[in-house]
């Protein structure tokens, strides 16, 4: 249950310490304490110049409490016994004034929802990096890049998780990661690169700042392409970023049950191609999170899409009783937002990049998107932009660089039209927070609208 | 508060450091939802830290925690020293501030009704008689109520002297309904979209909302546009409802003229600008009906406050005057950068975890004249949008697209038919110089929006804009695939 985290901020002991002040508090039935820290530290450079550089110790304990079916959270940043029971009377008196809930299913219980293990993906050295350590990075990350409008991140962090109840849950876990970005702007185009892992050891600072001068480079020169529907290769970020939104549009269970969401009516019929398997998968080995939900409820391998076949949503504790369906692990810490897939896995095909390239007529290669937003969450239609390297392909080669497209395209349809999947799989942390990680490769779509250009 | 505060600027003092500031932040905050007639979430956060900024040879470190033991603060405050050490090492020029006068005292937002006074009872039956009314629609599938009440306490202290004790209560409230047949989805909100209608005071204005007063129409405006035709597409004149107006604001005028993007410091992340800093004084943002400012002084705006998160005293200043680029939203660092004499005072952090940055306190488009049935009543053939449901812009700020939740065609100064998924593309300049007309003061409201993202670590902000509905001529509407 319990494993050494060397740099860990609240380990499992302090956790249980802080629990245990409250589990079996006067006038609940049942109580439940999620305890989560992280030590983060990040150094963000801008201008080819360390601009901020931060170090973060973070610490919440969600204490949650139950009397009959009226139940209400109190969130605290202190883990003495005195804000403890302070949280726990807080939320007991506002228990006590709301509703009865109908669908309150109790807590968890392991006995019944299985004993969850750890995923510890959790590297000491990472833990430990210093300021000093991470600025070290930076400035050979910065020479590789070979230019003087250099922007992006180098941050390691290591997060803790323990889940505690009145009904026997007892779990913890804990991760690491590395995330590095490098945008390079030479001035007349510019260029993207990225890289993250668990392990510190495993994150190339001076190659993603190559990678990106590299895309930096071939952008010079972009000229206009006409809006319009195109042959698409998408690189691993543009389809991780669809991926996302994708999740957002509805993979769990609350969703589905309102009627909201993509996969209704679609259980078992084909929604995309058949080379597509969509998967929530914490335990992927590219993946990083924790091997449970919010509620301590072991976190299951979750086909979303099995080889273009929707099979189905993800569930929590309430959703699955609810909906008579099969208990996955997924919730999100919050009833009103329901079970999240957040670790999702697109399954690798067998072309490279070049192969994936080879085989578009006339079409775009799309680096990265930015500032995507749901247009219409059923139909999973969205619009965003490209950035940082969108070229040309014309008898399956890269023919050069143009102008950023905005795009209105449904993700089903995209996955529906696909036409090659990547073989090499790239891991994604989240832009905001700890929770989360997605793992994609690239794509080739036949048919993908592009709605407007920019002029640069 | 007082010793963690001076604990940790002399300790970083000591440690080398040349300016220090400290701020110790205390939250409080309640988030209530409903759906029909149960209460569906009902949470409340508590709290308490502080962050130590620092320069050291010429480079900022920060450092944070929970843990409020003088030996712990001291430990961190030595930590920022250390991380600006570290910064230093890949600095090209040293950071220099403006000066600001020195200032101390205290500050709260005014209230009539303290939010946290109110009994959780009392909250949740306003909420529950919304929630279900509406689900007694005949269409409704999911009927929500929502509200969220802040309240952050904010010690202030720095090695120059500043010493500041403010109190800042945001409010918000809103229901959702969503209407569900075997075709499409459709959503409806009131007051606002995304949580509902949010402002800087007390309990009483989410009493004058009347949320189930409204909630009636709003279920039948779900329901009906089930069956609405989809907005047609083409070139023509839009009105937007103050809602999106604040959208609109916020995206396209509001985040290019924060001076740090305009830098470059948020390239890797959030983007650019397509603001240059010789633009200013020349660039030519919008019509003679554009006047835009940034008041962190506007009441009930949720920027609202006595002096931003490093000592900077709250001011309006123009951004936009009658068209013409005039003003950014700055800092001490930048404002140094590019030779202004002082920060217009717009830095925040949110919680004691982050790092202050520029955001918009209160960016505000002046009112111009008339009514919204007066701007309709001027169109011939046009589209009236209102309340917004998505946003896109691109990394420069130029390119953009919105979706709202509802329009209506207008036809010979009249609304007439209800279309569904409304939505408009532009280019940022271009837009602005299309506005003819902006309602009067009589139309004029402050919104808010309170997730406002930027940064990295990423930090969610509460931002005010006070706006009006607005007419646009030669836009392209009804875009899509």
């Amino acid at each position: 249950m319990s494993r050494d985290t060397a740099g860990i901020l609240v380990d499992h002991a302090d956790a249980r310490r802080a629990a245990e002040a409250v589990l079996d508090w006067p006038g609940a039935d049942d109580v439940e304490v999620t305890v989560t820290s992280s030590r983060t530290g990040l150094t963000r450079f801008a201008r080819s110049e360390i601009i901020q550089n931060t170090v973060r110790n973070e610490v919440r304990a969600y204490v949650r409490v139950v009397k009959g079916q009226q139940v209400a959270t109190t969130v605290t940043t202190q883990l003495d016994s005195e804000h403890m029971e302070r949280a726990a009377e807080s939320a007991l008196q506002a228990a006590l004034q709301s509703r009865p809930d109908d669908d309150w299913p109790g807590l968890p219980n392991p006995d019944v929802v299985g004993i969850a293990e750890g995923c510890w993906r959790y590297d000491d050295a990472t833990a430990a990096a210093a300021p000093q350590a991470r600025s070290e990075q930076v400035i050979r990350l910065l020479a590789a890049a070979e230019a003087d409008n250099v922007a992006g991140v180098f941050e390691t962090s290591a997060h803790s998780f323990s889940v505690l109840s009145s009904a026997g849950m007892n779990c913890a876990d804990a991760h690491t990661r590395c995330v590095t970005t490098c945008l390079v702007d030479t001035g007349d185009a510019t260029g993207w690169g990225d890289d993250s892992s668990h392990r510190i050891d495993h994150v190339d600072a001076e190659g993603t700042a190559r990678r990106a001068l590299d895309k930096a480079k071939r952008g010079a020169g972009a000229t206009d392409a006409p809006p319009g529907r195109y042959q698409v290769v998408l690189e691993p970020s543009a389809v991780a970023t669809m991926l996302e939104y994708l999740s957002y549009c509805g993979m769990g269970a609350k969703q589905f049950g309102d009627g909201e969401s993509f996969l209704v009516g679609q259980i078992g019929k084909q929604l995309a191609a058949p080379s597509v398997t969509l998967a929530d998968d914490v335990w992927h080995e590219g993946s990083v999170g924790i091997g449970f939900d919010f509620e301590g409820v072991p976190k299951k391998r979750v086909s979303v899409i099995d080889r273009g076949i929707a099979t189905g949503p993800v569930t929590d504790w309430r959703t699955s009783r609810k909906l008579n369906l099969e208990l996955t692990g997924h919730y999100s810490g919050s009833t009103e937002f329901g079970p999240y897939a957040a670790h999702l896995v697109l399954e690798p095909g067998r072309e490279s990049l070049d192969q994936l390239i080879a085989g578009v007529d006339n079409g775009l290669l799309v680096t990265r998107f930015h500032y995507v937003n749901v247009l219409d969450r059923p139909t999973t239609l969205l619009t965003g932009m490209t950035r940082d390297g969108t070229f040309r392909i014309r008898d399956g080669e890269v023919a050069g660089p143009v102008h950023n497209f905005r795009f209105a395209h449904s993700v089903i349809d995209a996955l529906r039209s696909t036409s090659g999947v990547g073989r090499d799989l790239v891991a994604f942390a989240p832009d905001y927070g700890s929770f989360g990680c997605t793992v994609a490769p690239a794509l080739r779509v036949e048919d993908f609208n592009f709605a407007s250009t920019t002029s640069h | 508060m007082r010793q963690v505060l001076t604990t940790a600027i002399d300790a970083a003092a000591d440690a080398g450091a040349s300016y220090v500031d400290v701020r110790v932040v205390e939250g409080l905050s309640e988030t209530l939802s409903t759906r029909g007639a149960n209460v569906e979430g009902l949470d409340r956060s508590e709290s308490l830290g502080y962050g130590v900024r620092v320069l050291r040879n010429g480079a900022w470190g920060y450092a944070a925690s929970p843990r409020l033991d003088l030996e712990e603060v001291a430990r961190i405050a030595r930590v920022a020293v250390e991380v600006a050490e570290a910064s230093s090492a890949a600095q090209t020029r040293p950071v220099e501030l403006v000066d600001e006068p020195v200032h101390s005292g205290a500050w709260a937002t005014p209230m009539e009704r303290d939010p946290f006074s109110v009994s959780l009872e009392e909250k949740l039956g306003l909420l529950l008689e919304s929630s279900e009314s509406l689900e007694r629609v005949r269409g409704v599938r999911v009927g929500r109520g929502t509200m969220d009440l802040h309240r952050q306490r904010i010690w202030f202290l720095t090695s120059e002297g500043t010493d500041l004790d403010q109190t800042i209560v945001n409010v918000g409230a809103g229901i959702e309904a969503t209407a569900v047949d075997d075709e499409d989805v459709q959503q409806r909100s009131y007051p606002g979209s995304f949580r509902g209608h949010f402002e800087a005071g007390g309990y009483d204005i989410i009493e004058r909302m009347d949320l189930a007063g409204h909630a009636e129409q709003t279920g039948e405006e779900a329901h009906a546009l089930l069956q609405a035709p989809e907005c047609p597409a083409g070139t023509t004149t839009l009105v937007l409802d103050g809602h999106q107006v604040m959208l609109q604001v916020h995206e396209s005028v509001g985040h290019p003229t924060e001076l740090d993007r305009v830098l470059g410091m948020e390239a890797a992340f959030a983007g650019t600008s397509f603001v240059g800093i010789p633009d200013l004084g020349s660039l030519r943002y919008g019509s003679e009906h554009v006047t835009i400012q940034s008041d962190a002084t506007s009441p009930g705006g949720l920027g609202t406050y006595g002096y931003d998160d490093e000592g900077v005293e709250a001011q309006r200043v123009d951004l936009v005057r009658e068209g013409i680029l005039v003003g950014f939203q700055s800092s001490r660092e930048t404002a140094a950068r590019v030779g202004a004499a002082r920060s217009n005072g717009t830095m925040r952090a949110e919680g004691w975890e982050n790092f202050p940055l520029i955001r918009m306190p209160n960016i505000n488009l002046l009112p111009g004249s008339g009514s919204l049935h007066d701007l309709i009543a001027d169109v011939d053939e046009g589209v009236f949008m209102s309340t917004n449901k998505s946003w896109s812009i691109d990394d420069k700020r130029k390119n953009f697209q919105f979706g709202c939740e509802i329009g209506w065609e207008i036809k010979h100064g009249k609304l007439t038919r209800l279309v569904k998924n409304p939505r408009y593309t532009g280019i940022t300049p271009v837009f602005w110089g299309s506005c003819d007309a902006v309602a009067g003061p009589e139309e004029w409201r402050m919104h808010g929006t309170p997730n406002c993202g930027k940064g990295q670590p990423g930090q969610t902000m509460r931002v005010g804009h006070g706006t009006a509905p607005a007419r646009f001529r030669n836009v392209s509407v009804g875009v899509s695939q």
